[in-house]
């Protein structure tokens, strides 16, 4: 296999890749996530959540694919770029690493999200606390 | 088999004895405090479930991008030793960082949900 068809496989085996491996964060957390989403949001609202974090799951893979550059910024040749393919093997790792650390990131934030629904939940209760008595 | 994919492999066995471990270490306590902090199996869950994918994803891609590039097919029995060690060095110091940071987050949660 030429350094050139190597470059356009892999290319795209990785984007496949990555684009799995926010799927598969996306529904290790979606279980959890859609119960705490339905009590705080009702319905309609837990539906647009559960989509935004099935949207920001997958993007946030594909960001950290797209974010390595096999040119350099532009800094290379396309030449030079499949002359090597140690070089080619290089930027496939630097892109699911990228992937992995973009996917930490979402899920830190979806963190962040899920306090913001416990402490809505938290007043809710509190309110309801306060009329009953 | 290359030079390079065996300190990947044995890289990747190290990680995962090591994922195994905190994750043994840390999750019955972090489930109880999850547990009596939030009130809710869901929310309990959720956090635990982020905790894994967190230290998978950032100890994995470590090890993704440690390339050994170092090491040649004549290398010597330590300077796979040093390669995978230098690997190591990243992925213990990424998985540093994110405890560090749920720690933090545990703390936020703690403080912001305690029952008065």
């Amino acid at each position: 296999m030429s350094n050139e068809h190597y470059l356009i496989a892999s290319y795209f085996l990785v984007a496949l890749v990555s684009l799995c491996l926010g799927v598969l964060a996306y529904r290790a957390l979606r279980a959890p996530f859609a119960a705490i989403a339905d009590l705080v949001a009702g319905r309609t609202g837990s539906t647009i959540l559960k989509r935004a974090l099935a949207a920001s799951m997958t993007m946030a893979a594909v960001v950290g694919f797209l974010s390595v550059s096999y040119t350099q910024r532009g800094c290379m040749k396309y030449e030079q770029v499949v002359k090597s393919r140690d070089y080619l093997v290089q930027v496939n790792r630097e892109q699911l690493q990228g992937t992995g650390n973009w996917i930490v990131y979402a899920v830190f934030a979806w963190c962040v999200v899920i306090l913001i629904c416990l402490l809505v939940l938290r007043k809710k209760e509190t309110e309801h606390s306060d009329q009953a008595s | 088999m290359s030079p390079q994919t065996i300190a990947f492999l044995a890289s990747l066995i190290v990680v995962t004895g090591l994922l195994v471990t905190v994750d043994r270490l840390l999750r019955p306590s972090l489930r109880e405090l999850l547990g009596s902090v939030t009130g809710l199996p869901a929310a309990t869950e959720f956090y635990l479930r982020a905790f894994a994918l967190v230290i998978i994803f950032v100890a994995v891609a470590a090890v993704i991008g440690a390339g050994h590039t170092d090491l040649k097919a004549d290398a010597r029995f330590m300077e796979y030793v040093w390669s995978v060690a230098s690997g190591l060095q990243e992925v213990f110091q990424n998985l540093l960082i994110v405890l560090l940071v749920y720690v933090g987050f545990m703390t936020v949660l703690l403080a912001a949900l305690r029952r008065r």
